[in-house]
């Protein structure tokens, strides 16, 4: 139930034992967001995350919550990077734990949805033509908006 | 009202890096004769005077402010004390 905003690349395993804990419920999903090696059009070297840390905090939790409470999670984890990061080193982690996999998998996807739309980190790119700011995807605020509007559930 | 309101000003990522500022107190009697309440807009529209780089990274279509970490519309009002950031879309995850 708690939320990490951290530099150093995320450690999964521990993760996913601290999570699960000695209660490990019914179903357990996570998903892990790594850095890739290519945007739309170019290749990417590196990425570097700014964020709003007391804000971004704020947001996260919430959301950690309006999840547990949307879909009856007894244990919710998010872990978001900022900083530096190399091609292939994890950039987010979110775990749910419920009573069955429908929910578990759906708080999940839920989290990184909203997450995504919602968080205040901003990425900016590194490849062969130099440095630039990632442009906000419309998909993205489409699987946002199937949140609020009842379609995803 | 009297005496000035003091917010802090936050701004982030491109909207940064264009304006050469991270974050700055504001003390609104002094940009503004307008009665209050101040909002959102107003505090824009101030920050706007300051040069023709703030005005347009500060009217671009897509421009998110957050009152005391928040997301916020134009027309939520600004009191002593608050913070309001302004930044471009988010893109984590």
């Amino acid at each position: 139930m708690s939320v990490s905003l951290q530099s150093e690349a995320i450690d999964v395993a521990a993760e996913y034992d601290q999570l699960v804990g000695d209660r490990p419920g019914a179903a357990v999903a996570t998903f892990t967001g790594y850095v890739r090696d290519h945007s739309d059009a170019h290749t990417v070297s590196e990425l570097e995350l700014e964020h709003y840390p007391e804000m971004a905090r704020k947001v996260l939790e919430n959301l950690g919550q309006s999840a547990a409470e949307r879909f009856g999670l007894s244990s919710w984890r998010i872990v978001h990077r900022f900083g530096r990061m190399a091609v292939s080193e994890t950039i987010v982690w979110v775990g749910a734990v419920a009573d069955h996999r429908g929910e578990a998998i759906s708080a999940c996807e839920l989290m990184m949805d909203a997450l995504k739309t919602d968080a205040p980190f901003w990425k900016r790119e590194q490849g062969p033509g130099g440095e630039q700011w990632v442009a906000s995807r419309d998909s993205d605020t489409e699987r946002r908006a199937r949140w609020q509007s009842g379609e995803a559930q | 009202m009297s005496g000035g309101v003091k917010i802090t000003i936050k701004l982030f990522a491109a909207l940064r890096e264009a304006l050469g500022e991270s974050e700055f107190e504001l003390d609104f009697e002094v940009v503004t004769t307008d009665a209050v309440p101040i909002d959102v807009a107003s505090v824009k529209a101030a920050l706007s005077q300051r040069g023709a780089d703030w005005s347009e990274a500060l009217n671009q279509p897509n421009l998110v402010h957050a009152l005391n970490h928040k997301v916020v519309f134009i027309d939520a009002l600004v009191s002593e004390g608050d913070e309001l950031a302004f930044f471009p879309p988010m893109t984590g995850g």
